[in-house]
């Protein structure tokens, strides 16, 4: 294999991995946030117990996102030396104010969030569940708009060769910023809504932990019918946003050739295009829902990818499976929603037996679907790793194939051995189940009582509660 | 005004900070190897556990700094240090994830603990990789970088490799002195016996052998004896300080001592590195990236700097005192 492909393969490895666990972090900061809310409000020891479950698992996510997000910050020249020289003025500020806003944010209320609820008493401690979950948001804004950026570059100039910004509000708020940010995240808070949900629908279906269970699942439940009404309205916005701005992308996405589809138009599941000879060998859709749900009418026309010319059209497999993978998971949530709100009207929510296993195999439906989400965004993007200023070709770094290749193994097997080990810990905190929440130290929660000379430890702080 | 200049201070900033504060976590990693007993290496890993997540933002600071404001560097950087960068963040990768599944899952813990042994060591022992490969010079043609990935491993590169280890391993048991109780208190004050004589010498060899691999820093030191006197002169004082404070009180004394120590060596270098930001061959103004773009940066750093260096701060005084030894969670 040639050192572009294998560049270009040790990338999208990386940044799939990565992007599972910020997916993860940026919905269960946000989840824990409004859990500790309720359990400030309410003082209910429920909330306690969901919070202390989420959490763990939450750290342990955020702790493989950090160091598998670490590696993204050096990829850029690793692989792809001529496009971190070119691209460098414009994305490389924007990463920095992530690092400086929210890294340093996360990281430094981390710590309190997961050990310090004695030290710091119940107020502070949700404080900083709340600068975490900050952190998680304006880290994804400001990696959005970096990406975005790519997407649709604005706010610069070429001169000699060099980049020059000649617009900061530009290249920060470039076209497609504002609508794939809230496209994210509602896909990240989705994310967390099922695994939620599907955690307290496997135990009720055991039998287990009911209150849990039942809190989990009427929660995750609720966030995920709000949701995916919202996320639909902004896909939509999102869809004609990029129609605009890189038609290639959504050429590609339907999985029609010719300049116009035919009248009606299907709307293709499957497909076996043949990039070569510009064409299907294969196609399977169902009649004119293509024209229905892309043109709005019962009769319109699709454009096909011939629209761009051969040396500019992306690989339209990807592109496709890629949109297939996502929408037709949002469809399937959208399912789970209706029959949700109809079961919660009926109140036969925790009672339904099909209705529960729906939702245990939907826990990572939010993962793979921003899988997909992100490989449409991507793999549409090419062959222009900034689209329509440098070809992903000419960006690669002068590193050898066989270094490449040997970083390309060892990256798949540490990485391997991380979803290993997550997954491994995951499924024990899971069959532990809830532990029952300790009795927290009822401080005031006040700066004061922070930087009182003599710390609580958890002893005396249970002493002092009487418990 | 100068910012590229700027730009280049607050990289050496975010650097001197990263080693500083890493270099006592990734030390406390490497020790772990030396301890045998579970409950003294929890009680060691719990010392870190709150705040190594803030301390390796520097690192990341510092890339992305290079990135933006020297973007030429970065993409000649990267490449030629291709290899050692790749480990060393595999290796922080899995010292990373230890923290967690050391602390989640017992009956594999002295399993993670080796392996967090050495991510630890391995990461310390490629960031000294890197430091000797950028003194001993990187090739450069126009603005990509001409050698081969294997250029950096060279036998000065690996003297600095001990080097940093030796280095991090006497932050590492300053910091445990200072923040582990009774329990570990020989345990760090054996190790900071050997390791510190170890890394002066180390130090010292490195140090000669830079002369005659670098015709640049002869040049340097030719040209600013005064100044790299004073510096090496702060170095040696420091780790005398150190010395004579093994053991004895007040416990921070010795982490001050080793603080300043590494960090007049971190100026040493910056003297004779600058103004140069690939090392003898391109300048920060010839590397740097465009005008707007710094400014940004810098507007960035200088509002937002001084609040994380405020919340970095209450985050260790949340945690200050001794780590209690049975852990954060009690």
């Amino acid at each position: 294999m040639n050192p572009a492909t294998l560049a270009r393969v040790q990338f999208a490895f990386t940044v799939s991995f990565h992007i599972i666990f910020p997916t993860m972090s940026i919905g269960l900061a946000m989840f824990l946030a409004v859990i500790e809310g309720l359990w400030l409000e309410t003082r209910d020891a429920l909330y306690l117990e969901i919070y202390r479950f989420w959490l763990s698992i939450f750290a342990m996510g955020f702790g493989v996102g950090v160091v598998t997000g670490i590696v993204l910050s050096f990829e850029f020249g690793l692989g792809f030396a001529k496009f971190a020289q070119l691209a460098g003025p414009a994305i490389g500020p924007l990463i920095a104010l992530e690092v400086l806003t929210s890294f340093f944010l996360e990281a430094g209320f981390l710590g309190i969030m997961l050990f310090g609820m004695h030290r710091v008493g119940p107020k502070l401690h949700f404080f900083a569940t709340c600068m975490v979950a900050l952190g998680t948001l304006l880290s994804a804004s400001w990696i959005l708009s970096a990406n975005s950026w790519m997407q649709t570059p604005d706010g610069v100039a070429v001169r000699n060769g060099r980049l020059i910004v000649v617009n900061w509000w530009h290249v920060l708020n470039n076209p497609s910023w504002l609508v794939r940010l809230p496209h994210m995240l509602s896909a990240a808070y989705l994310t967390a809504s099922f695994l939620v949900a599907g955690v307290g629908a496997w135990y009720l279906l055991c039998g287990k932990h009911l209150a849990f269970a039942k809190k989990s699942v009427a929660l995750g439940t609720a966030f995920a019918s709000v949701l995916i009404a919202g996320q639909v309205f902004i896909g939509d916005i999102l869809y004609s946003t990029m129609l605009k701005h890189q038609p290639s992308k959504m050429q590609a996405a339907e999985g029609f050739w010719e300049k116009e589809s035919a009248s009606p138009a299907p709307y293709y599941w499957v497909i076996l295009p043949d990039q070569k000879e510009q064409r299907n060998r294969f196609a399977l859709g169902i009649p004119y829902l293509g024209s229905i749900w892309l043109t709005h009418s019962l009769h319109g026309r699709v454009e096909g990818l011939k629209n761009t010319p051969g040396d500019a059209q992306p690989i339209m497999g990807m592109v496709f499976y890629g949109f297939r993978i996502m929408y037709g998971i949002a469809i399937l949530m959208f399912a789970v929603a209706t029959s949700s709100l109809w079961l919660r009207w009926k109140r036969r929510l925790f009672t339904t037996k099909w209705f529960l296993r729906f939702l245990v195999a939907m826990t990572p439906s939010g993962i793979i679907a921003t899988l997909g989400g992100w490989y449409v965004a991507e793999t549409g993007r090419q062959p222009w790793v900034i689209f329509g200023l440098l070809r992903t070709i000419d960006a690669v770094s002068p590193v050898p194939a066989k270094t490449l290749l040997a970083t390309l193994i060892a990256f798949v097997c540490i990485y391997a051995f991380f979803m290993a080990a997550f997954l491994f810990f995951v499924a024990h905190i899971i069959r532990r189940g809830p532990v029952l929440a300790l009795p927290q130290a009822e401080a005031s929660g006040s700066l004061k009582n922070a930087f009182r000379p003599h710390v609580l430890d958890s002893a005396n702080a249970n002493a002092a509660v009487g418990r | 005004m100068d910012m590229p200049l700027l730009c280049a201070g607050f990289a050496a900033l975010s650097v001197t900070l990263y080693v500083l504060l890493d270099g006592f976590d990734l030390g406390v990693g490497a020790l772990l190897l030396l301890q045998p007993h579970e409950r003294s290496r929890d009680h060691m890993v719990d010392s870190i556990t709150p705040t190594w997540d803030g301390n390796e933002t520097w690192l990341i600071m510092t890339g992305v700094t290079l990135l933006a404001a020297f973007p030429i560097a970065y993409g000649i950087l990267m490449p030629a240090l291709y290899i050692p960068i790749i480990m060393m963040l595999l290796a922080l990768g899995l010292r990373g994830v230890s923290f967690e599944f050391r602390a989640q899952m017992k009956r594999y813990r002295r399993r993670w603990d080796v392996i967090f042994a050495i991510g630890s060591i391995a990461a310390a022992c490629m960031q000294g990789l890197i430091l000797g490969a950028l003194l001993e010079g990187i090739s450069v043609e126009g603005s990509s970088f001409s050698g081969t990935v294997f250029d950096c491993f060279r036998p000065f590169s690996v003297l600095c490799a001990l080097c940093v280890l030796e280095g991090y391993v006497v932050l590492g048991s300053c910091w445990l002195e200072y923040k582990t109780s009774a329990l570990l208190h020989g345990f760090s004050v054996q190790a900071l016996r050997i390791a510190l004589p170890l890394f002066l010498l180390t130090f010292g060899f490195a140090v000669g052998t830079a002369f005659s691999v670098q015709p640049g820093i002869v040049a340097v030191w030719k040209a600013h004896p005064l100044l790299l006197g004073t510096v090496s002169c702060t170095v040696l004082i420091a780790a005398l300080i150190l010395f004579g404070s093994i053991g004895k009180r007040p416990d921070v004394r010795p982490l001050a001592a080793g603080m300043v120590m590494i960090a007049a060596g971190i100026a040493g270098l910056a003297i004779i590195v600058f103004p140069m930001v690939v090392p003898f061959r391109l300048s920060i103004w010839s590397a740097s990236s465009s005008r707007l773009s710094q400014i940004f940066v810098l507007t960035g750093a200088i509002v937002v700097t001084p609040v994380v260096l405020g919340y970095s701060f209450f985050a260790y005084w949340v945690f200050r005192g001794k780590t209690p030894e049975k852990g954060w969670d009690g």
